[in-house]
């Protein structure tokens, strides 16, 4: 198992947990996607991962070392990788800065080149002078995973990355993330409410609801029956 | 982006250089003056306008330096002899030190951001300004005279910085000298980093760096600048007090940075002139009140132009490796190494930039 986590409990106040006892593990190499309504703390969960919130209980374990607690940078530094909701690049930064800023952290990968980065996502290619902030929004969020996949890392983690994006660019992000996935055996987390990208993407996924893991399901079953769906993301 | 600031900055520098040669001596005493703090600007603009580390108390490190040129200059401290240039280097030491047990102090642990920095280290240059006021041995609050001036007897006998011309070149290429230094470091992988914090930190830690320790690298290179220009500063008047360590001095130094343009280093340089001349002439015109009009200037400046009067003016071009055509030559290196390497599977060369450079 790359990731387990176990009764895991945490807030954004203190003594205030939204998330009430989590227990989940993630196999290397899988898939995974992580679903729930607003508000059930799936963000929180993997801000939890990286390290940006404190959990008032439970363990963390990545590639079988304790992480909970861990800084920031370390958990970064052992592989884990986060494109944040709402994508966050650096606006002012062009397109190449951005994913420079991505490996001089990491010093066994400074000469690295973006070739590869830049096959996945081509249309970064033809726009790497442009200043990052003047780009459409799927552009945006696939610089945010490109600048996440130039680290090398082991675990990504993806936190609704199809939000305000046109479905057909949805489409091909969630493509191209399983065939790198595939390719590269590269673990993928990922918190999505839309249907679509969840399906492209991923294997198997888990509800979230009420601060636990209400349920999980094998994608395919999935699409034969959507009531699972209804039951934990309809209002 | 144009290559305007390309050519203003080595005018400016060019013109620098040509000063001697066309204004009088005692003039060039007061640009020796504008250079230096100019130096203690740049500084600022490095911590502040590349990291966003809004600093209220730079003159915390400008004054230390400032003391421990005057104190080394003058034999004061014990156990070291008393030596201009050691004063020199052991003043630039002081304030990157300095700024190395502040950085830990403020950047680690429960780390202060934003405002609750600004105010932390507008109460230290406070402090440290009653503190030099109190301190009889470093002259309490009349502070020090008769600071040894850098002695050049080397290349001329008797002379020393204290002769203007002297005086002015020490000046010059110290300043050109920083500017070189911390512009090579704005230009590097480590700007961007520095950049990249002030967009914003968890987003930096996230990508796997120690906000803290790069904040004190920081710090600390901004520290030793501006002890530098203090020290430099001791050695132009012959003179400090505890005036130099103080608020009053951090807050000078923050307008230079914020009316120049604080994220262009020349800018910032530049700026404590335009805003010392200004004074220079306001003071002249209407006594006292011309700090009222200096104030209503930075309100202005920092509202209406957040680049500052002249940052895009001095703007330098985009460093060679964040342009496109810069990467492609290596781009291309590592394509043929890789072909090497796999010779029955070619590259897919991503569309529309095929073979540029070749």
């Amino acid at each position: 198992m790359i990731l387990e986590i176990s009764d895991f409990h945490a807030g954004y106040i203190r003594d205030a947990n939204v998330l009430q006892g989590v227990d989940l593990s993630v196999r290397a190499g899988e898939r995974l996607a992580i679903m729930g309504r607003n508000g059930m703390g799936k963000t929180l969960l993997v801000k939890s991962i990286m390290g940006l919130v404190r959990p008032s209980a439970g363990a963390i374990r990545f590639d079988g070392m304790a992480i909970t607690g861990m800084p920031t940078h370390r958990i970064s530094n052992l592989g884990v990788a986060y494109v944040p909701q709402g994508r966050e690049i650096f606006a002012d930064f062009t397109v190449l800065e951005n994913l420079r800023l991505g490996i001089i952290g990491k010093p066994a990968l400074r000469s690295e080149s973006f070739d590869q980065v830049f096959e996945w996502f081509p249309i970064l290619a033809e726009r790497k002078s442009q200043r990052a902030g003047t780009m459409s929004g799927g552009q945006m969020q696939q610089l945010a995973i490109a600048r996440a996949l130039v680290g090398r890392p082991k675990l990504l983690l993806l936190d609704e990355p199809s939000e305000g994006i046109q479905p057909s660019i949805v489409h091909e992000i969630a493509v191209t993330l399983n065939r790198i996935s595939a390719d590269e055996a590269l673990t993928v987390v990922v918190i999505e409410q839309n249907v679509e990208m969840v399906e492209r993407l991923s294997e198997r996924v888990l509800f979230l609801e009420n601060g636990r893991i209400a349920e999980q399901a094998n994608v395919h079953d999935l699409s034969e029956d959507p009531s699972v769906i209804e039951r934990y993301l309809g209002v | 982006m144009t290559r305007l600031g390309l050519y203003t900055t080595i005018i400016f520098w060019l013109a620098m250089a040509m000063l001697p040669l066309v204004v009088r001596p005692w003039d060039l005493v007061m640009f020796s003056q504008l250079l230096i703090y100019g130096i203690a600007a740049m500084s600022l603009a490095l911590i502040w306008g590349q990291g966003g580390l809004l600093c209220f108390g730079q003159a915390l490190f400008f004054g230390v330096g400032a003391y421990v040129m005057a104190l080394t200059g003058k034999g004061l401290i014990p156990g070291i002899a008393a030596s201009a240039w050691l004063g020199l280097g052991l003043a630039t030491l002081s304030g990157a030190l300095v700024a190395l047990l502040a950085g830990f102090a403020l950047f680690f642990g429960q780390a202060l951001r934003g405002p609750y920095f600004g105010i932390v280290t507008i109460a230290a240059a406070v402090i440290v300004e009653r503190f030099a006021t109190n301190w009889r041995y470093i002259g309490g609050y009349n502070g020090l005279l008769d600071i040894e001036p850098l002695s050049f007897a080397l290349i001329w006998p008797g002379l020393d910085s204290a002769e203007p011309l002297a005086g002015y070149l020490t000046a010059l290429l110290a300043a050109f000298a920083v500017f070189l230094l911390l512009n090579a470091l704005v230009r590097s992988p480590f700007g961007t980093v520095l950049r990249g914090l002030r967009a914003d930190e968890q987003r930096v830690a996230s990508l796997g760096y120690s906000v803290g320790l790069w904040k004190t690298i920081a710090f600390c290179i901004g520290g030793g600048t501006a002890a530098l220009s203090g020290a430099l500063f001791a050695v132009q008047f012959s003179f400090v007090s505890p005036a130099v360590i103080g608020f009053a001095m951090s807050t000078e130094i923050l307008i230079w940075a914020a009316v120049g343009g604080k994220e262009v280093l020349l800018a910032a340089m530049a700026g404590a002139a335009v805003v010392k001349y200004f004074e220079a002439v306001l003071s002249d015109a209407i006594g006292h009140y011309y700090l009222l009009v200096i104030g209503i200037i930075f309100i202005v400046v920092v509202v209406a132009l957040p680049r500052g009067l002249l940052g895009r003016l001095f703007e330098l071009p985009r460093p060679q490796r964040l342009r496109a055509d810069g990467i492609s030559g290596h781009t291309q290196k590592h394509r043929e190494r890789a072909d090497a390497a796999a010779p029955m599977e070619p590259r897919q060369p991503a569309p529309g930039k095929q073979e540029d450079g070749t």
